[in-house]
């Protein structure tokens, strides 16, 4: 075995333009695939991470038939206490009540139906940072009661301003129809432009009583110290509270777990063409190395290297020159991380296609110790695998005939 | 009585038996003891490298078969017959045919390699061999840095370090200059002489001919000739 490493490492430099071709084809093979891999990685965390932090928490409880038409007949009587409770868990970083309603924002320039979001001003700022965002004005005053936060996109859409006042209507408790009149206290902006179109932010207090449900709230959004907790919480959580629902993010929001799988698979895509690529690349050199090393094979063979030895040369080749190939991909690979991972690709002039997706325009690759060995064992496989056509073919060599080209 | 290391019975090789068959061998027989220095000649397409192929197990024949020291190599098959050839014969190729990328001990070593010979015996076989060639001194040598002739000695080496039962060498002067092929001929029949190591030559060289004991000439695939050791030249039948 030393004698074929031996044979095998040096027979990678008999053609210095061949093997550099190589290397470079897996170089370049190994720091697109991881790189593609990051970048993805930092889109979907930056989304699933928005998402968490501005709209839907890690946790959320519901009456238990609240999620099936959102009707507000189904709230939590309970939802101030069990709020209390929840924020003396262990493990919490906020907690926050809400009053979700589905209903409809209407100016002199038209309507558009929404998600009225009655939030608690404290508590939700804490949980999703909701002054954050404001682009224009100011977050709810204290001592005024009927101020709306609307977005950027609805602001332009209804043709509305700062201080105007508008509309909003929905089904009460038992059905019937209620309004009121809110004044624009703030302009928010997300990167979420399908959320921005979509949500208004008023007080609890403003729209409870309203709703028929005074001083009660059909939401509680549980914002988590770490991801990691959510199922143990969650567990913990629906053993307190059998009767509410308690959803985590990703069942609260199917369609981002959505977003991820079929992004997973377009990277697998991705993956696939840079690996057939480099397929076709390996089995050309390694075939040409093959078929100009005819008589040496042959000579192989003739003095006793028997045909499995013959075929681990090859492979070994094929290694030897990944080895070499892999480190520079991988240095690349890291620099480039390591340098957007801080710095951010910058796609501003493409924002508004980033946003309607819910995607920052901003997008910092990042990736795991786990994904970045899986690629690297992929890019090795591959190789290995592209090998093994020049090697049958070494196979095949009969030496009698071999030994006459 | 000398023992009979390669025993040759009926070898023909047919091409394109189907269409119309040309007889690269015809119904040769062939016995060669240990110890022979036997040089096989004939014009280019006579079936000498044919022969040789076939005796040593590199190219089946379409009749007959060989027997190396009793065993039956035709009927031996893959990694069989590669193993026999490994442990049985030795081969020296018109081109030298020493791996590029091994050093001149390297290229000896390898084969006992193969072979799976401990270590301490392998060492001590290579600086035995290099000193027979003459060669201690390019021991680290590539074949790239060495001249035709040495590589063709270092070849010889290589042949010999398995310690097979014969060495089959195909043309091996033929890219030699004629100082480098006399001192390769010499130093073949001193090995020949001192360690009764069978040699079977084919070539066109006037100079391998007149060196050798035994000359087999070969014509259309048969043996038009066999000059025996005693010089007396039988007609073939």
């Amino acid at each position: 075995m030393n004698m074929l490493v031996k044979i095998a490492s040096r027979n990678i430099w008999r053609s210095t333009k061949r093997s550099l071709i190589i290397i470079t084809a897996v170089s370049i093979g190994l720091w697109a695939g991881i790189f593609i891999m990051a970048f993805y990685n930092g889109m979907i965390e930056q989304r699933i991470n928005s998402a968490i932090a501005s709209e839907l928490s890690h946790i959320q409880l519901h009456h238990s038939e609240f999620r099936k038409d959102y009707e507000i007949k189904y709230y939590l009587p309970d939802g101030r206490k069990m709020l209390e409770i929840i924020s003396k868990k262990q493990g919490i970083k906020a907690v926050a009540g809400r009053v979700i309603i589905k209903g409809m924002i209407a100016s002199a320039a038209g309507s558009s139906g929404i998600t009225i979001n009655g939030v608690m001003p404290e508590q939700e700022n804490v949980l999703t940072n909701l002054e954050g965002k404001i682009i224009k004005g100011n977050y709810f005053n204290p001592k005024k009661e009927n101020e709306i936060l609307i977005s950027e996109k609805l602001r332009k859409k209804l043709k509305l301003n700062l201080n105007k006042k508008t509309i909003l209507t929905f089904q009460d408790k038992e059905g019937n129809l209620a309004s009121a009149a809110f004044r624009i206290c703030a302009i928010y902006k997300t990167i979420n432009s399908p959320y921005d179109d979509a949500n208004v932010f008023v007080k609890t207090s403003a729209i409870d009583s309203l709703a028929g449900i005074p001083k009660a709230i059909n939401e509680i959004a549980v914002l988590l110290e770490s991801s990691k907790a959510v199922p143990e919480i969650q567990r913990n959580l629906k053993q307190q509270f059998p009767k509410t629902e308690i959803k985590n993010w990703m069942e609260i929001s199917p369609e981002l777990g959505l977003t991820v799988s079929v992004g997973d698979q377009m990277v697998y895509i991705f993956m696939g063409i840079i690996l057939l690529a480099l397929a076709f690349g390996i089995v050309n050199t390694m075939m040409m190395s093959v078929l100009e090393r005819t008589r040496e094979i042959g000579m192989l063979l003739a003095l006793g290297m028997n045909k499995f030895k013959i075929f681990q040369m090859i492979l070994l080749e094929t290694f030897f020159l990944i080895l070499a190939g892999c480190p520079i991909g991988i240095l690349l690979a890291f620099a480039t991380i390591g340098i957007t991972n801080r710095t951010g690709i910058d796609f501003s002039q493409f924002s508004e296609v980033y946003s309607s997706f819910g995607y920052s325009s901003i997008i910092y690759p990042t990736l795991s110790w786990n994904q970045f060995g899986n690629i690297v064992l992929l890019i090795i496989l591959t190789a290995l695998f592209s090998a093994l056509f020049p090697a049958r073919r070494a196979l095949k060599l009969k030496p009698a005939e071999s030994l006459k080209k | 009585m000398q023992e009979t290391v390669i025993d040759a019975h009926n070898l023909s090789k047919i091409y394109d038996e189907k269409t119309i068959p040309v007889y690269a061998l015809n119904k040769v027989h062939l016995h060669i003891s240990r110890g022979e220095f036997t040089a096989i000649k004939g014009p280019s397409g006579s079936g000498k490298t044919t022969l040789l192929n076939m005796i040593g197990g590199l190219d089946i024949p379409s009749e007959g078969f060989v027997e190396i020291g009793g065993t039956n190599i035709t009927a031996l098959k893959g990694n069989e017959l590669i193993d026999f050839r490994l442990n049985n014969i030795g081969f020296v190729f018109q081109s030298y045919n020493l791996i590029p990328v091994l050093t001149a001990k390297e290229n000896i070593e390898f084969i006992m390699l193969l072979q799976k010979r401990p270590s301490k015996e392998r060492e001590q076989r290579v600086l035995e061999l290099l000193k027979q060639i003459g060669m201690e001194d390019k021991i680290n040598k590539r074949p790239r840095e060495l001249s035709g002739g040495q590589q063709q000695r270092v070849a010889v080496a290589r042949a010999l370090a398995p310690k097979p039962q014969f060495i089959l060498a195909d043309e091996p002067t033929a890219n030699l200059d004629s100082v480098s092929a006399e001192n390769l001929l010499d130093m073949m029949l001193k090995l020949n002489q001192e360690e009764n190591m069978t040699f079977v030559f084919s070539t066109h060289d006037q100079r391998v001919i007149n060196r050798a004991r035994r000359v087999i000439t070969l014509e259309d695939g048969k043996i038009v000739a066999d000059t025996l050791p005693t010089t007396v030249e039988h007609k073939n039948s």
